[in-house]
């Protein structure tokens, strides 16, 4: 009995020096020793040796049938956190169903993703099915063992896991991985341009810079800062950079030498809209039987400008810098520019010329329609004469259009607000709008201009003008 | 068959519940029935939405110890597995022309094109109930069921073949954590004209690692015999199903629309309509293509060379001949394109913006303006 106990007490003192050593491997193993010295013939197994390597197990059979009798030690279970000790396994590919051998694996995650217990790491694909293999435990990826496609038998290896806490870096970002994709990305089809056709909800006054949210968000800002990191409600100073796209720096330098090179400058006049809202008011049921679609304002100032451009021949042209030509153009296409979700886009109508308020109402709406659709074709927003902008939709007063080049001119809509005007001697109120034209002066000079911008003035505010051709 | 909506199975099943819960989700009711073995079929010809009650089920509803069959078909759409290349697998621009959606499942397999004339099983188990074998049998059976000297069988590879030539049916699956799914068409009276149109590649010159699907000839029910129709085909399949299988369960409609008892459905169905899952989800590949480009006065030979990873563009190279067009022009449109998704809507913007900052010369401006729309069309 005593040499029983004095082995057991030898094995216990050296069994917690090898825990004691402190290697992280054995640290993992729970360890539960439960010592009954005065038990006969119990079973105490210590199936340690020196020189322990990671795999081995410490277990002791715990004589669970000791009963009553007291325990001269216990010692309970204990486990480190298995925050500190680290350890990478291999996970291999599960047994396939129904007699397959082999598959194609499928990556859906990368080497440094961190995952969660049980979440999808890859797809197997054999023979028309797709298999699943989960991660069996959370943690960080450490290396894909087979490139993405490739042919995987059942019981091959294949992913390292570093089992433990997630990655350093992910743990910062729990606001960031929520970043949302960029904004164009996440919208659904359903949810493309806002108010479309009649209205053409287009612009601010910056036509040329195109493409703004495409491509840009197609970066997606890798480093976005969590907005409220400490989550007490003091805001993260922090900044990101994102580099602008090749596009837009491609737009950027064109604007820019367009306004280098071109004398621009902006007159205004104001427009009163009564009578289009009249005629409106009085036309648009029979109109949307006849037609199928809404009467707006856009297709009056659409031909209005069309009829001012061939009236004032200066404005629809263009100087050609390198062959130090004007080229005038006897056709009137017309860019209405038109904000989408997924950045600015303009497309142009042809020929405006020879079309009625009808036919210009029929073609902004079949391009509004494309434009949601996502269905715009570069023959569709391909060149153009004259570009018109409408910062009205957003609330716009009053404001400086720039040119869109290679164009000569562009004209801004704003908003309609009811003013007090003089008519007559008396004050009245009247829908008003301000409309700006910035045109470049090495081409049209002031008088044209003026003259331009008051004939679309007359066109709006009484569009028998356009019959009596006056 | 008794054909019961949704609401009346609810108000038949045991749910003394049912008037205390105001809502129970589709699974609540399933469960509270008792049954092992349910049909349902879908009231909605909209594939993701059809989809989307598929991986619904899949997620929500036990099916340890019970068996599911679902029948629904679809309008005109085209349908790629889950690890397919869509460019390689469908003529995009005719289905854009034609206004067919393209969707991808989340099972394996090849693609399909579906419409109202072709009908879809889905057979829900437990993983360890899976057995395509029996499944197919099924069909087959009730399909010998309604013309007996009728020659239709599954073959090895899972397809269901007509006169031991024409395809018929083709298969996919997917296994889950616990459950699994194997769903398979079965063309009753599809066009076919249409499908041929479809299921050619968008462009050429595709070199991709992503599951490819196996042509096979086709031929529908109703061509073979004309006196079948859908309805009664799916009819027939839902007897055997509870034949084979020991149940006794009416056909029961539901709607996949309907979030109240389907909570979460919405998000799944949009979830499928998303770009980054439709195209986003191919597997790398690359673009390797020459074309031609035509003007007025002469043609020539340009090659464009796009590395594709998650539907974006990586890396692109578009060469034209020199005496053509200027290389900077070609060589600064190509790398305009790298970062932009393989989307003609984004690639015609991104062209359109750059025609208008290309310095003015009409006859370049003509000759880009075709190598534009030519790469455009590509996509």
């Amino acid at each position: 009995m005593l040499s029983h106990s004095r082995c057991v007490t030898r094995n216990v003192s050296r069994f917690i020096a090898v825990i004691s050593q402190g290697n992280n491997v054995l640290a993992r193993q729970a360890v539960s020793v439960v010592l009954d010295s005065a038990r006969e013939g119990s079973d105490l197994l210590l199936s340690s040796a020196p020189g322990l390597s990671a795999s081995r197990s410490v277990t002791v059979n715990n004589p669970a049938k000791c009963g009553a009798r007291s325990s001269v030690f216990q010692i309970r279970y204990f486990r480190t956190s298995s925050a500190c000790r680290n350890e990478v396994i291999t996970v291999k590919t599960p047994a396939f169903a129904e007699s397959v051998t082999e598959g194609d694996v499928r990556w859906e995650k990368a080497v440094g993703d961190s995952v969660k217990e049980d979440e999808v790491v890859c797809e197997i694909e054999t023979d028309k099915t797709s298999v699943q293999v989960p991660s069996p435990a959370a943690g960080v990826i450490e290396e894909l063992l087979v490139p993405d496609g490739e042919k995987v038998e059942g019981g091959q290896a294949l992913f390292k896991l570093r089992k433990g806490a997630v990655a350093a870096q992910a743990a910062e970002a729990p606001a960031a991985v929520a970043a949302p994709p960029p904004p164009a990305a996440a919208t659904p089809p359903a949810s493309a341009v806002g108010p479309i056709p009649t209205t053409m909800p287009p612009v601010p006054p910056v036509p040329g810079a195109a493409i703004s949210a495409t491509p840009v968000s197609a970066i997606k800002p890798t480093d976005a800062p969590a907005a409220f990191a400490d989550g007490r409600g003091i805001p993260a100073r922090t900044e990101h950079r994102v580099k602008m796209n090749r596009m837009r720096l491609r737009i950027a330098q064109r604007l820019k030498e367009a306004q280098n090179t071109c004398a621009m400058l902006t007159t205004f006049n104001e427009v009163d809209m009564s009578n289009i809202s009249e005629m409106r008011k009085a036309y648009k049921d029979t109109f949307l039987k006849k037609h199928n679609i809404k009467l707006g304002f856009m297709s009056a100032f659409v031909k209005a400008s069309a009829y001012a451009l061939m009236d004032q021949p200066s404005v629809n042209g263009v100087i050609d810098d390198t062959t130090k030509e004007v080229v005038y153009r006897d056709y009137v296409d017309i860019s209405v520019a038109v904000a989408t979700p997924k950045g600015l886009v303009v497309p142009v109508i042809r020929g405006v010329e020879g079309m009625n308020f009808a036919d210009i109402e029929k073609t902004i709406n079949e391009l509004g329609e494309k434009a949601r659709k996502n269905e715009l074709a570069v023959e569709d927003m391909d060149g153009g004469t004259f570009t018109i902008s409408n910062g009205g939709v957003f609330g716009s007063m009053f404001g400086t259009p720039i040119i869109n080049p290679p164009q000569s001119a562009i004209l801004g809509m704003h908003g309609i607000f009811d003013r007090p005007v003089a008519i007559g001697g008396k004050v009245e109120i009247r829908p008003m709008m301000y409309v700006a034209l910035t045109y470049d002066h090495r081409l049209i000079d002031g008088r044209e201009a003026v003259t331009f911008l008051r004939k679309i003035k007359a066109v709006v505010e009484d569009p028998r003008v356009l019959l009596l051709d006056l | 068959m008794i054909l019961r909506t949704f609401s009346n199975l609810c108000a038949q099943s045991q749910a003394c519940f049912r008037s205390a819960r105001a809502k129970s989700t589709l699974s609540d009711v399933i469960d509270e029935t008792g049954k092992s073995g349910l049909i349902l079929k879908s009231l909605s010809t909209d594939i993701f939405e059809n989809l989307a009650l598929e991986d619904w089920i899949h997620d929500h509803v036990d099916l340890q110890n019970r068996n599911m069959l679902f029948l629904w078909s679809n309008a005109p759409a085209v349908v790629i597995g889950r690890h397919q290349n869509p460019w390689q697998e469908c003529n995009l621009q005719v289905m854009r022309q034609k206004g067919i959606p393209l969707a991808r499942r989340r099972s394996g397999g090849g693609t399909v094109f579906h419409d109202l004339g072709n009908v879809n099983f889905t057979f829900f188990t437990s993983k360890k109930n899976y057995d395509r074998h029996r499944n197919l049998q099924v069909v087959t059976s009730a399909l010998k069921g309604l013309r007996p000297d009728m020659d239709v069988r599954a073959t090895e590879r899972f397809d269901i073949l007509l006169n031991g030539q024409h395809k018929i049916s083709g298969t996919a699956a997917k296994l889950g954590r616990t459950a699994a799914y194997h769903h398979c068409t079965l063309l009753c009276s599809a066009d076919r004209a249409l499908l041929s149109a479809v299921l050619k590649p968008t462009c050429q010159g595709i070199k991709s690692n992503a599951t490819q699907s196996v042509p096979s000839p086709v031929k529908n029910l109703l061509d073979e015999d004309p006196t079948l129709d859908c309805d009664t085909i799916m009819d027939s399949v839902a007897s055997q199903y509870n034949t084979e299988f020991g149940f006794s369960s009416p056909v029961t409609l539901v709607d996949p629309s309907d979030e109240l008892s389907l909570p979460g459905i919405q998000r799944m169905a949009c979830e499928l309509l998303a770009w980054e899952w439709t195209f986003g989800r191919t597997p790398k590949f690359s673009i390797c293509t020459t074309f031609e480009l035509k003007n007025d006065t002469s043609i020539c030979n340009a090659t464009l060379n796009m590395d594709i990873k998650n539907g974006i563009i990586e890396t692109c190279d578009i060469e034209v001949p020199s005496d053509w067009l200027p290389v900077e022009l070609s060589r600064e449109f190509s790398l305009h394109l790298i970062g932009g998704k393989l989307c003609p809507y984004q690639t015609s913007v991104i062209a359109a913006a750059f025609l208008r900052t290309i310095p003015q010369n009409k006859e370049f401006e003509r000759k880009m303006y075709n190598l534009c729309r030519r790469v455009v069309f590509m996509m």
